[in-house]
């Protein structure tokens, strides 16, 4: 998890994509209105985003803002991993990428959740489910936090453990 | 203290704090934006028992601006929907003071109920305030509208229980809150029913969540959708488009 640290670049780039995840997860809580006011005019984006923040905060409170803040961080630090494990081993030795992609894919829709739900026709279902989603919002989260714990240094080559009866 | 001496460490930890202070300042905006609630409104509300053109039955539901508006204004909300409350502090004000009262428009207020139980209660008791209200004293249903999305907190929490919204009626002017807990247990079923038609009509125009909006305009027929809390400048875009049409 440190990799995305390790320079000036990574650390921006890790923060840059933390930013744009979480927008993406924001403005993803009600597509049709984002999709409205940015239509309208690009400028509207940073009202459409506050609005939804605000909204986001008080539709599944502080936790639930939290989980979306941390999500968009991971999602900073895994991207970052899985780029430079691509640049230090090469696109057919970066075998951790197959196993970050789904993770991310899987926790992001458990954290945008409300959005995705809406466009499926399930008006409302977030609000019924356990503490307003958040469950599923930590549950995704857990899930990519896994997949993370699994790619290490990208630097690192790593060397499978010997079993103990060798 | 010592300073960690490890750049990586340092990095992560100026990230880490960065992050905390943006994540801190965006909670803390988030929650200075409660703003007061809305004037009352100089034009009155009224019942009406007309189908307008683009099918929406009035019977029941309190109707504000001129009723020889050229444009209507049909507005979908839940009192359990944040978003919701975000429109009625920053946005209508301006659409009564612009539009409404200067009888560029007629508003219409159509219950949504979808955010929980406790929803279909405070528009089943919307109803039943309207129905109270409507014939002597119409005004006051603004008051209780306002004074319920005032005291709005986290859905389907103690706020919206029925005894606390009877407390709320209680509290403002003029409305017989005993006849509203009456209406409450005798017309429950029929009211819910009733709101559970305008909830698949809405669905059928194609609305899933609050607040929306459709701004028709009754001459040319001509129809727009708007969803959320968009800023007033939006709608004023919207009403004069769908009046031009």
């Amino acid at each position: 998890m440190a990799y995305p640290f390790t320079s000036t670049a990574r650390t921006v780039g890790t923060v840059a994509v933390a930013a744009v995840t979480y927008c993406l997860l924001v403005l993803s809580s009600f597509p049709t209105y984002t999709m409205q006011m940015l239509g309208a005019d690009l400028a509207y984006a940073d009202d459409a985003l506050l609005a939804l923040t605000a909204n986001t905060y008080e539709t599944i409170g502080a936790l639930g803002l939290g989980l979306i803040v941390v999500y968009a961080i991971a999602t900073g630090i895994a991207l970052t991993a899985a780029v430079g494990r691509v640049r230090y081993v090469g696109v057919r030795g970066a075998r951790g990428l197959s196993s970050v992609l789904p993770g991310l894919v899987a926790s992001g829709c458990a954290s945008c959740g409300a959005g995705v739900l809406g466009l499926l026709g399930f008006v409302g279902a977030l609000a019924t489910l356990p503490f307003h989603g958040n469950l599923l919002r930590l549950g995704g989260l857990v899930l990519l936090l896994g997949y993370l714990s699994r790619i290490g240094d990208p630097r690192q080559c790593s060397i499978p453990a010997a079993s103990e009866s060798e | 203290m010592d300073l960690p001496d490890s750049p990586t460490t340092r990095r992560a930890l100026l990230g880490g704090i960065g992050t905390i202070l943006a994540g801190g300042g965006v909670v803390y905006g988030a929650s200075r934006l409660d703003s007061a609630s809305s004037p009352p409104p100089d034009v009155p509300l009224y019942s009406s028992s007309e189908t307008t053109g683009f099918g929406i039955d009035l019977q029941g539901h309190p109707v504000m601006g001129e009723s020889n508006a050229s444009v209507d204004v049909y507005y979908w909300s839940d009192y359990q929907c944040p978003f919701c409350r975000r429109f009625e502090e920053n946005t209508l004000p301006d659409l009564i003071e612009n539009h409404i009262e200067t009888g560029s428009i007629r508003f219409v207020f159509i219950e949504y109920p979808y955010l929980g139980e406790a929803s279909m209660t405070a528009a089943v008791m919307d109803r039943c305030v309207w129905r109270t209200v409507r014939e002597e004293a119409p005004a006051r249903y603004w008051e209780w509208h306002s004074a319920v999305f005032d005291a709005q907190s986290s859905a389907n929490s103690e706020w919206a229980s029925r005894s606390n919204l009877l407390d709320i009626t209680r509290d403002v002017d003029g409305i017989d809150a005993d006849a509203v807990d009456a209406c409450m247990r005798e017309r429950r079923d029929d009211i819910e029913a009733s709101i559970e038609t305008d909830v698949q009509q809405a669905r059928q125009y194609g609305i899933q969540g609050s607040p929306a909006f459709i701004i028709y305009n009754r001459q040319t027929n001509a129809a727009g959708q708007m969803v959320g809390a968009q800023p007033y400048e939006r709608f004023d875009e919207a009403i004069s488009k769908v009046r031009n049409a």
